[in-house]
């Protein structure tokens, strides 16, 4: 049976680069720090300000990359809602965490535990665009957002929806950054950060580039890793977005990709938005811009020379030298 | 698509109402409720009572052979005990999860831990490894990675409706054929984290709960963990493995209506129960029992009913909510309940809705005979989350 291509309409983050924007291709903020918040845009277009102070940031930000993604799109009601996140909304969390241990188990705020819980943002966006479709949230630490795209994958081609909207987000307060440098989930010359991806998927409508496969695999052996990354590109691709970020350890996991595809560029977003839970969102939305403008910046190449797009980039996450997560980007036919 | 049903091949079950699968069957079967006074959590809350697991920490340790120091939660130990016993039913090894998949449904996490130990992750080194085992990933991984490596991991976190969510993703994988067997469920203990957090939000029976009852006056909270093997038909036919029953269709929707409060008219259920039965290819009247969601909140019960009425219109199936006894295990609820369903169906009679007396105004009228002997071909189980996230699953008997 053939399929119809999923195509990706729009993709927006709010990160530590500008806002719902890209304006980090060619003009990247840079930072020194190794803990840094992203950077919020004016929220009043999307939330009044009274639903806004009811709101942790990564409501809001949630809230304004799905409301933007939707309009760039053209859609309203997407027929899936999905997404990942690997704490949740961690600032209400650790306050009422915090009133809990310090204070006792008195007076503590209905807000905060409401918001502590993972689904929130998917529900929120389900309330506010009005959608009874399905709708679901993953957390599975920086691996959430992978496997939300893979949940979406499915519900299309099984038949079951025709759009989603797809997204990560995570925040960092500065007591939980702390925590994460002390379990590794942050590495030595990574920055701490935080990130807001929405990605909107359809089967028809103007788009960036289709979405031709999403793979996940836990453990593979070197021949698994082999098979995978040969049927992925057997179509050809111009480069592979990885997740190396300049630490020895996170980098040894990509290692594969320098013996099963030589001489394809390497690409890597980690240095311009940093690493969270989310931080594979932010990797796939940039491969998804750079097969929209059919270029990809030097800002994201490893030799600083600005690459050609057009064959299609591969979207490669490893996390923990375990979970593997692959997705393919072409360009739209006849594009 | 090629048409790839999904049976259930095993499943494992550790509740307030029992450690196994036989243990919870007993319960149910002599109408025993597993809530009753806190004895394992550390709280000032003692006025509420629990559906707690009735084993200690280093009880569940010694049971799944964890080395004594070895950083682990509350959740990941009760995972570990249902899983064992789902693979031990479905015959799989440490060989076979190569080739399956695993996804788990959780909220609270590691919460247990965190609660107690956050001053140290603030002042000290000496629970770091504790910050390892917080979230909703490292949870599952620790139950998955106990049995083996399986081919793929993840974790869903609806709230109440993970394990149910979680078992319509692994199905959607089987019916896709991206695997050919997954094992899907959920895990939560209790918390002081979420008693009070739904303490605050003033949902808590302070007297064993009573769902669809007139006078209900909130939910119990419960813990436990259960997984069901699903497994496409052909696959184990192959190998021989007994289908305990069959996952003939599932629905998720969302009410996107409120936060924590669900639509008086229950839209979200409606249409989760409706998906679920247009997917198995079912009218309402072949469903022949229904296990509610039934939290015992006023809410919750109060809009379940109009949602099932509107579905079932005169010929409301029986309804229970099994949560009478086992407390309401939050993001396990799914799995535990679709065991529940599994055993009444194998076993030929309706759970009982436990502490029910007085009817409500224009609600539904709960189970209240086990009807032993009786056949079921088809159950609904639901399972409603905070963020309006409904999902239902139709069970049905193996043939």
């Amino acid at each position: 049976m053939e399929r119809k291509p999923i195509k990706i309409l729009s993709a927006k983050q709010i990160s530590i680069q500008a806002p719902l924007s890209e304006e980090w291709m060619d003009n990247p903020l840079n930072y020194s720090e190794d803990y840094v918040r992203a950077v919020d845009p004016d929220f009043k277009q999307f939330i009044s300000a009274g639903d806004a102070r009811r709101m942790g940031k990564l409501l809001k930000r949630a809230l304004a990359t799905s409301l933007s993604a939707l309009q760039e799109g053209g859609i309203d009601n997407p027929d899936a809602i999905i997404t990942g996140t690997g704490f949740g909304s961690i600032e209400n969390t650790e306050l009422f965490l915090d009133a809990l241990v310090r204070e006792g188990e008195q007076l503590l705020k209905p807000t905060q535990f409401m918001q502590s819980t993972h689904n929130t943002a998917s529900s929120l966006i389900g309330i506010h665009t009005h959608c009874h479709g399905y709708n679901s949230t993953y957390s599975q630490k920086g691996f959430s957002f992978d496997s939300a795209l893979y949940d979406a994958w499915m519900q299309f081609r099984i038949g079951r929806i025709r759009s989603a909207l797809v997204g990560s987000h995570d925040e960092m307060s500065p007591v939980f950054s702390g925590f994460v440098r002390k379990a590794g989930h942050v590495k030595e010359g990574e920055i701490c950060s935080e990130a807001a991806v929405s990605v909107l998927l359809a089967e028809s409508g103007d788009a960036y580039c289709t979405l031709d496969g999403v793979r996940l695999v836990d453990t593979p052996s070197a021949d698994d890793l082999k098979a995978i990354v040969a049927e992925f590109t057997a179509s050809g691709i111009d480069a592979v977005m990885t997740g190396r970020s300049g630490n020895s350890e996170n980098d040894s996991w990509y290692g594969f990709l320098d013996s099963f595809l030589p001489g394809i560029p390497q690409l890597l977003y980690k240095p311009l938005f940093g690493v969270n839970f989310s931080s594979s969102a932010t990797g796939f939305y940039a491969a998804a811009c750079c097969m929209r403008d059919g270029r990809v910046p030097s800002v994201l190449s490893v030799s600083g020379k600005p690459v050609e797009c057009s064959k299609g980039i591969l979207v490669v996450n490893v996390v923990e030298g375990r979970h593997y997560s692959f997705s393919l980007l072409k360009p739209v036919c006849g594009r | 698509m090629q048409d790839r049903s999904v049976l259930i091949t095993g499943c494992g079950i550790v509740s307030a109402i029992g450690q196994d699968c036989g243990q919870v069957l007993d319960s149910l079967l002599k109408v025993r409720t597993g809530v009753g006074p806190l004895k394992y959590l550390k709280t000032g809350h003692t006025e509420f009572p629990v559906g707690e697991v009735k084993l200690s920490d280093e009880e569940m340790e010694r049971m799944m052979g964890i080395v004594p120091g070895t950083p682990t939660t509350r959740t990941a130990l009760m995972g570990m005990i249902a899983l064992h016993e789902a693979l031990g039913e479905a015959g799989l090894n440490a060989q076979d999860l190569k080739e399956c998949g695993f996804v788990n449904g959780t909220t609270v996490g590691g919460m247990d831990k965190s609660e107690q130990y956050y001053l140290d992750f603030i002042g000290n080194d000496s629970r770091n490894a504790y910050i390892n085992t917080h979230d909703c990933g490292s949870c599952s991984e620790m139950i998955a990675d106990r049995f083996g490596r399986f081919r793929i991991i993840t974790t869903i976190s609806t709230a109440c409706s993970s394990a149910a969510n979680a078992i319509e993703m692994a199905a959607d994988m089987i019916r896709l054929g991206e695997a050919d067997i997954v094992v899907a469920g959920g895990s939560e203990c209790i918390t002081k984290f979420h008693l009070n957090g739904f303490n605050s939000l003033m949902i808590l029976d302070h007297s064993q709960c009573r769902p669809f009852d007139a006078e209900r006056a909130g939910l119990n909270l419960g813990e436990g963990a259960a997984f069901v093997v699903l497994e496409e038909a052909g696959h184990a036919a192959a190998r021989n493995a007994k289908a305990l029953a069959r996952l003939s269709g599932y629905g998720n929707a969302c009410d996107a209506f409120h936060q924590t409060a669900s639509s008086p008219d229950g839209e979200g259920a409606y249409l989760a129960m409706t998906k679920a039965l247009k997917e198995a290819g079912l009218k309402p009247v072949d469903i022949d029992y229904v296990n509610a969601h039934g939290t015992g909140t006023p809410n919750n019960d109060e809009s379940e009913s109009q949602a099932m009425k509107r579905l079932f219109g005169s010929s409301m199936p029986p309804v229970s909510s099994t949560k009478s006894m086992t407390g309401h295990t939050t993001s396990a609820s799914g799995a535990i309940e679709t065991v529940i369903c599994i055993l009444a169906l194998r076993n030929g009679f309706i759970p009982v809705n436990y502490a029910f007396e007085h009817p409500m105004e224009n609600g539904i009228v709960p189970n209240m005979d086990l009807n032993e002997g009786c056949r079921l071909r088809h159950v609904l189980c639901n399972s409603f989350g905070f963020g309006g996230n409904d999902s239902s699953l139709v069970i049905s008997a193996a043939e």
